[in-house]
């Protein structure tokens, strides 16, 4: 009955008229951004942040959730119809949906996408309603190396996960971390890293970080791959609907992907990738068909649509629970809401609920968007598709430089973006992730505060860490992230 | 005496940062109060870390995700200007010179030619629609941020 009232009271905030138009523009903006190969769901997010910064936070994260998860769902429409996902979540939709609309159906694998999007957005809701508020009233409990060792986690399992050499996630994650301590020391108020630069000495901003590795760096690897300029030829959409046989054969994988999408999601370091990989090969695995998936199976775009989106919204777990990222995207999400004066954690959940519960309740009011917008809206969403790619590059850029300006007024930011557009792409050339760098960045600080507040109540012995047992589960499992890949891959090795 | 790898090069280069880093983290001065943890031990943690990891870079064999594609031939065979790195370095001084010209030409005008000149440099010939569409985004932009926002952007040459 408390989570009925709590939501009520989050639509009533969800309701304002601003909030639906912030809802509204969020899940367009992150449809038409998450369906431009190249740019996700981080760059989408990224190039929100400016606008969303003189907003009240309640507001700007319902609109940042709005652009997350609207760029998930977007992602779906160019893997669907270009076979180039926008979105690593949503490569594997491109499986069974590309192949779909190479036989003339790319319109009912977009309503598929669409429904199973909307269906695994709203399951995942619900489970968001009942479990975050749990997990706050244990999280309370958490003292300073109970919240290190989560976010040792938290990054660790950024880099396990990530499909990238597990060395350089380490790496890519410890710079992020050193990056984040440049200027001042607040406990001491001594200068670090800063070069005896005036400009440094409040640190670096997220925002030239993550608009400079993920939308910059993006538009350099673009540039160096011919401009992304060979268009390829699009399929006619064909119809949108559904037969009766097809909705009840898509009804029991939706259900348990969404399911399973919401768990890896809440996971640090999953999220939708690989929700929806998990979906699909649950679902090939259970479907008496397995064998036509690959090859335009319905289920197969079912699957990964609903885990994906349902992964999307069990992200905001940790986050809106621990205050502590599990995901490059959900990081930003935490950098624009810290940008704003809140800092979520477990004492949000009472000291700011209408950020908490009126996010909750637009994630349904953006479901219902999502579907209104996308079903009827497909054919002419898909013509954006079209734009002229250098024209959208140049625009790219724009929307980048506005955004480090509008924020800071510092010609120095805008060469530091530049300067971490080039590192970003020098990283994408040599198989570094960029996740864990923005993750370890946004940590960093409170990362290295927890750990210094530990050791102060502690008196420098480090086996507090270790003395207290959630914090030494939490770095044991942080630890087994690390190890048990590599003993995969060299069990792997020997059976080769 | 063999090649070093890709890997083997990033691993020394990083190596050389880490080494720098923790020279500067030992340069921090202390806290004039004892702590038991002063602002010098995170860097110095970072940075031997940062060596130990350049390490097992070092060790560790390229993969085919760990080094640069190919680029395509035939853009490699155009005139040096529109090469493809060629494109990279021209955008990033183009960045560099709308970030000195911003404050003095203004923002409307440093960012209108910035958006068309880049357009046009990457091969788009419809100038017309060019030009609308990077003064139409860039005008939103700047309403949207100075009328609607409050946020000051600097009007430069215009008298806007």
């Amino acid at each position: 009955m408390e989570a009925f009232n709590n939501l009520m009271y989050g639509f009533g905030i969800a309701l304002e008229p601003m909030n639906i138009a912030y809802v509204f523009f969020g899940v367009f903006a992150g449809t038409i951004i998450g369906m431009l190969p190249g740019l996700g769901p981080i760059s989408a997010l990224a190039l929100m942040i400016p606008i969303t910064f003189a907003m009240e936070p309640s507001s700007g994260l319902i609109l940042m959730a709005g652009v997350y998860y609207g760029a998930i769902f977007g992602g779906s429409t160019s893997s669907i119809l270009l076979n180039a996902p926008g979105v690593a979540g949503t490569v594997a939709t491109s499986f069974d949906g590309y192949p779909m609309a190479k036989q003339g159906m790319a319109g009912k694998a977009l309503a598929i996408a669409a429904y199973s999007s909307f269906i695994g957005g709203t399951v995942s809701i619900i489970f968001l309603m009942l479990v975050a508020p749990m997990l706050g009233r244990v999280a309370v409990s958490f003292g300073p190396a109970e919240y290190f060792a989560l976010m040792v986690l938290g990054l660790t399992a950024v880099v396990s996960l990530s499909d990238k050499s597990l060395v350089k996630g380490l790496i890519a994650a410890v710079i992020g971390v050193m990056i984040s301590i440049i200027g001042i020391d607040l406990q001491t108020g001594t200068e670090r890293y800063t070069f005896g630069s005036a400009h440094l000495l409040d640190g670096i901003d997220f925002l030239v970080v993550a608009l400079g590795i993920f939308a910059l760096a993006e538009v350099f690897y673009m540039l160096l791959r011919g401009g992304g300029g060979k268009e390829q030829p699009r399929n006619a959409i064909g119809s949108l609907k559904l037969s009766g046989k097809e909705c009840r054969a898509i009804a029991a994988p939706i259900g348990r992907s969404s399911i399973l999408g919401f768990f890896t999601g809440v996971l640090p370091g999953a999220g939708a990738t690989i929700g929806s990989f998990l979906g699909y090969s649950m679902e090939k695995r259970l479907a008496k068909d397995g064998d036509t998936f690959g090859k335009g199976n319905i289920k197969g775009v079912a699957a990964p649509e609903a885990a994906n989106n349902a992964a999307c919204t069990g992200s905001f777990v940790p986050l809106l629970t621990l205050g502590v990222p599990g995901s490059g995207t959900t990081a930003v999400l935490l950098g624009a809401l810290l940008v704003m004066g809140v800092t979520p954690g477990p004492a949000m959940i009472e000291s700011r609920p209408d950020v908490f519960w009126g996010v909750i309740a637009s994630m349904y009011l953006g479901n219902i968007f999502l579907l209104v917008l996308n079903l009827p809206l497909i054919p002419l969403i898909a013509k954006i598709l079209d734009m002229p790619r250098p024209l959208l590059l140049s625009l790219i850029l724009i929307f980048c430089m506005i955004g480090v300006y509008g924020m800071s007024f510092s010609v120095f930011d805008l060469l530091l973006l530049l300067a971490f557009g080039l590192i970003g792409l020098g990283m994408r050339l040599f198989g570094f992730p960029a996740a864990p760098l923005i993750l370890a960045l946004i940590l960093g600080d409170i990362m290295e505060e927890s750990m210094r507040r530990a050791l102060q109540i502690s008196g420098g012995d480090w086996s507090i860490f270790i003395d207290k047992p959630i914090s030494m589960w939490l770095l044991i499992i942080a630890a087994l992230s690390l190890i048990l890949p590599l003993v995969k891959k060299a069990i792997a090795g020997a059976r080769a | 005496m063999t090649r070093l790898n890709a890997n083997q090069i990033l691993a020394l280069c990083l190596a050389l940062v880490a080494v720098g880093y923790l020279a500067m983290a030992w340069q921090i001065p202390n806290f004039p109060l004892p702590r038991p943890v002063d602002s010098d031990l995170f860097p110095k943690v970072l940075g031997f870390t940062l060596l130990g990891l350049s390490l097992l870079l070092f060790l560790e064999k390229p993969k085919a995700q760990d080094t640069p594609d190919e680029l395509d031939a035939d853009e490699q065979a155009l005139p040096l200007l529109m090469r493809p790195w060629s494109r990279v370095v021209i955008t990033s001084i183009a960045i560099a010179t709308y970030a000195v010209l911003l404050a003095p030409i203004g923002f409307v005008v440093a960012s209108t030619t910035l958006c068309f000149g880049l357009a046009w440099y990457y091969g788009y010939r419809r100038h017309g629609v060019n030009l609308a569409a990077s003064l139409g985004v860039v005008l939103t932009l700047y309403l949207t941020m100075t009328k609607v926002m409050g946020v000051y952007l600097p009007t430069g040459i215009l008298p806007l």
